[in-house]
């Protein structure tokens, strides 16, 4: 389907107005002339930083494929040493248990989506989007997917988390779970010897296309990719239809991998500013109302705190609450790596578990015999603090004019309503994740162009499953820093939940519900002010 | 690049300068002397874009495909001449691999060919489960399994055993199943350096009738991909620290432990082979490639990083092309008079100290690199 978008005003460029500007002041020699009008051009504040994590930004990187990869520079040489240990752990293949030779290296599953976590987050920025061979029209998830289905069973929107309503926790699939684990090791199922190495179930992404058209004749083609399940555990092939996750009150939302750079300085973001800007109720009346995701926080839990509820801020619909319980329920959710925050395998009382430790003699329960879990308190911990002390690359091109229009074109049209530029990280005696912060951490004047908020997104980006509170429209705003070394870091990242959009122009035209006054904005930029907008961006 | 309303602006800029006049005397320009240096970087990212990443990834699909032809000779006509070139064949392909880990960026990534190729340890355990309970095996097939059970490392177990104790096998200790295997992996293999070589030099998303070869973004920054002729060298210059430093610090290092209690045979990358030596030496030589623009077989006449260093300090640059010879030299020289293998040589104490003397070179030449020679790019007036 064609979408055709008229351009129906003129709009007062910034550029335009750039340029009046400097002609007016320029020849006004005469300070004391008050004939003539003078226009100054506004820049807003964040026009010329270059240092997006303030001193946590990363040094001799930001220009390359290492931009999102270093340690930050203020870092002790004791934190050092633990970020480059969770450097190791974090790109660490996981094997079969059990795995003589290699210990360390075992509990692999039993069901997975990737063996290590720099799979779905390959030089620690975004996968590579999938795209389909000529001649097929469908391909299969597997080793090379960075990206994976969420799933729940549907039982409508949740206002305020409470005991009643199990903090509005998402309901599992009865025999799968939250999570579709398309990977397996060699023997997870039953029928193993025809489905080796197959999860609980294979999943298939082909694409829809749409196109765009400016005014101007330009058009932009954008894809969406649709999702096909077969092949489940539960059932046989003749019956796919019968099965758990094929019946209609099962949602699904796919989540591709995400650069994980600055988060610890997110996380250090004070919570009360991100409140401060929150309108649930848009009082102010400009089409926009973030909202909070109050989130279940399993360190809360396990500290037997009576409210086990954050902020949520991590994720794609902001549903962990910090860079810990995120990480650690990667590795055991998408690797199948049980920790000591997630001593239980992901796929715990199940048929397929229960079956698969039947076959193979109770050999990888996810346990040791002292009852530790696969991946000790030291990995877990490392590995955590790797993802909290990534650096934030510094910006490219500030001084080019485009990109300085840009900027000018970034505020003006709205950008910023959700995408907030800058934030102050708490300082003085704090705790991340429920440890202490590292110091290089704490008062940093950081510039992520997030607010940290849901917002509703409209029906073209809904994946129509709710994640806590946030409901199957919302979507937490994507912070933008490190946005334009995306490509640098891997060619065949896209943007997006998904993955779907190959550009930022792309993921602009995505954008819908709250933000579709400000995509009609854009839309009717002419060219030159829509590439330099896209130029801002990517000088993030 | 410049966009249509910067020219408008830079125009807008120049009528407005010659439009206002004023004092001659008040617009003197201030010439203000230039701190760093100048280097052009067109001709020598040509050169190892070129010269050395494409034609590396090109050497590595030619050898590909004769190590899948004779895989294929094994397969039909298991013989020990049949096996002995197969084990030399996965030897000869090695090593375009390993010394393109100097260069680890863009579609080796991208295309997750890396895991595909080099994923370590692999998962004995599932191929020999897999060995034991299917009845054949072929490329298609093989496509769907874990990285754990194909690519260099499974080829590798299948052709030499298990290395404990020798890195030879005799033709009957090989079972028609497992040449079978070894053919099907080898031909998945060579897909994969096809599709790598491809992403370079016809599209980079081979399924995109529209996008351009990888090697465009880096011999015309000012895209996507690279915003400029700086981002290209810093590339460059990093993904030599990556290997320098994951060689002195990972693969030596990690077996080789604290001290001689300590070592872990386990951790060896190559050990059914006993090839860890040459895969090293072929990861610093790597290095020296990209750093001289030139393979020990290609003219010498060509721009490679040393260029980039010596426009801003002659003697640096002398330096680290001195200590990447002596960490090669160093790793050379671990194997002994007695020709040790690495697996044993981590354990046996006099090898250990040729070992430490190759760490302590890596050491040397990763501090110049990061300390000494990636500071350039703040000094480089690009």
């Amino acid at each position: 389907m064609n979408r055709i978008v008229d351009r129906k005003t003129e709009f007062i460029t910034p550029i335009n107005i750039l340029l009046a500007g400097l002609l007016i002041v320029g020849c006004n020699n005469d300070s004391d002339s008050s004939s003539d009008k003078i226009i100054q051009p506004v820049y807003p504040d964040y026009t010329f930083v270059e240092n997006s994590g303030d001193k946590a930004t990363a040094i001799d990187a930001s220009d390359s494929g290492h931009g999102f990869s270093t340690p930050i520079s203020t870092l002790s040489e004791e934190e050092l040493g633990q970020h480059l240990a969770g450097d190791a752990n974090f790109e660490m293949a996981f094997t079969t248990a059990p795995n003589a030779e290699h210990p360390e290296l075992d509990g692999l599953g039993p069901v997975f989506n990737n063996q290590d976590c720099n799979s779905c987050h390959q030089r620690d920025g975004r996968p590579s989007t999938l795209s389909v061979p000529q001649g097929q029209y469908r391909i299969l998830l597997g080793a090379n997917a960075g990206l994976f289905l969420r799933m729940s069973i549907d039982d409508g929107e949740c206002a305020k988390p409470s005991t009643d309503n199990n903090y509005c926790k998402n309901i599992p699939v009865e025999g799968f779970g939250t999570q579709l684990f398309h990977r397996g090791v060699l023997k997870a199922r039953d029928d193993w010897q025809e489905n080796p190495f197959i999860g609980q179930a294979d999943v298939y992404l082909s694409y829809e296309y749409t196109t765009v058209t400016y005014a101007d004749g330009e058009s932009v083609e954008l894809k969406r990719p649709i999702f096909t399940i077969n092949n489940s555990y539960d059932v046989v092939n003749e019956q796919q239809m019968d099965s758990a996750i094929m019946q209609a009150d099962v949602r699904y939302s796919p989540r591709n991998g995400m650069p994980i750079f600055g988060l610890g300085l997110l996380e250090l973001i004070p919570e009360s500013d991100i409140l401060a800007i929150s309108d649930e109720l848009d009082t102010n009346n400009d089409g926009i109302s973030g909202r909070a995701n109050w989130v279940f926080d399993p360190i809360k839990a396990k500290n037997n705190d009576p409210i086990p509820v954050s902020l949520g801020r991590f994720g794609w619909k902001a549903s962990t609450p910090s860079v810990r319980v995120q990480s650690l329920g990667a590795l055991r959710g998408d690797m199948g790596i049980t920790n000591p925050l997630f001593p239980d395998e992901s796929i715990a009382n199940t048929l397929l578990h229960e079956r698969y430790l039947a076959r193979t003699g109770f050999v990888d329960t996810g346990v040791d015999e002292q009852g530790n879990a696969e991946a000790s308190q030291e990995f877990s911990d490392d590995v955590v603090f790797y993802a909290e002390t990534l650096a934030v690359p510094a910006r490219r091109n500030v001084n080019n004019e485009t990109v300085i229009a840009g900027a000018v074109l970034f505020e003006d049209i709205g950008c910023v309503s959700c995408h907030q530029p800058d934030f102050v990280t708490i300082s003085g005696e704090v705790s991340i994740g429920g440890l202490p912060a590292p110091e290089a951490l704490k008062g940093q004047h950081i510039y992520p162009f997030t607010d940290m908020l849901l917002h509703d997104l409209g029906e073209g980006l809904a994946d129509n499953r709710r994640d806590f509170m946030a409901t199957g429209r919302e979507w937490k705003t994507r912070p933008l820093w490190g946005a334009g070394l995306t490509k640098t870091v891997n060619p065949a990242a896209g943007f997006l939940h998904d993955g779907r959009a190959k550009t930022v122009e792309e993921a602009i035209l995505w954008h819908g519900g709250e933000a579709k006054q400000v995509t009609d904005k854009f839309v009717m930029l002419e060219k030159a002010e829509r590439e330099a907008l896209v130029a801002f961006v990517m000088s993030l | 690049m410049l966009l249509k309303t910067s020219t408008l602006a830079l125009l807008a800029v120049l009528l407005l300068l010659s439009a206002c006049g004023g004092s001659s005397s008040d617009t003197t320009p201030v010439i203000v002397e230039p701190t760093g240096f100048t280097f052009d970087a067109t001709p020598m990212i040509t050169n190892l874009t070129n010269d050395i990443i494409v034609q590396g990834y090109s050497d590595l699909n030619a050898k590909a495909e004769l190590f899948h032809l004779s895989a294929l000779s094994l397969l039909n006509s298991p013989t020990e001449e049949t096996l002995l070139a197969t084990q030399l064949a996965w030897q000869t392909v090695r090593e375009p691999w390993e010394q393109g880990e100097a260069h680890i960026f863009g579609p080796v990534d991208a295309l997750s060919i890396d895991p595909h190729l080099d994923t370590w340890p692999l998962n004995t355990s599932d191929l020999e489960s897999l060995l034991a309970t299917q009845n054949g095996f072929n490329a298609d097939v093989i496509k769907l399994f874990n990285d754990d059970v194909q690519g260099f490392h499974t080829m590798e177990f299948l052709l030499f055993g298990d290395g404990l104790t020798d890195n030879t096998k005799a033709i009957n200790e090989m079972t028609a199943l497992e040449r079978e295997y070894l053919a099907a992996t080898a031909e998945v293999f060579r897909e994969y350096t096809q599709s790598l070589f491809d992403a370079w030099t016809i599209r980079h998303d081979a399924n995109d009738t529209d996008s351009s070869p990888y090697k465009d973004f880096l011999l015309t920054p000012g895209n996507d991909f690279y915003a400029s002729d700086l981002g290209v060298v810093e590339e460059l210059i990093n993904g030599m620290i990556g290997i320098v430093d994951e060689v002195g610090n990972g693969k030596i290092s990690e077996p080789f432990g604290s001290d001689i209690s300590s070592t872990d045979t386990s951790l060896v990358e190559s050990q059914y082979s006993w090839n860890s030596l040459a895969d090293f030496s072929n990861n610093i030589q790597g290095v020296l490639n990209v750093y001289l623009g030139r393979t020990p077989t290609q003219s010498s006449a060509d721009i490679g990083l040393i260029d980039f260093v010596k426009a801003a300090d002659a003697p640096l640059a002398d330096r680290v092309n001195t200590e990447i010879s002596t960490a090669i030299d160093a790793i050379n020289s671990i194997s002994g008079e007695n020709n040790l293998p690495f697996r044993q040589a981590i354990n046996n104490a006099d090898a250990r100290v040729r070992i430490q003397a190759a760490i302590d070179a890596l050491g040397v030449l990763q501090t110049s690199l990061e300390s000494d020679v990636l500071t350039l790019l703040k000094k480089w007036n690009v």
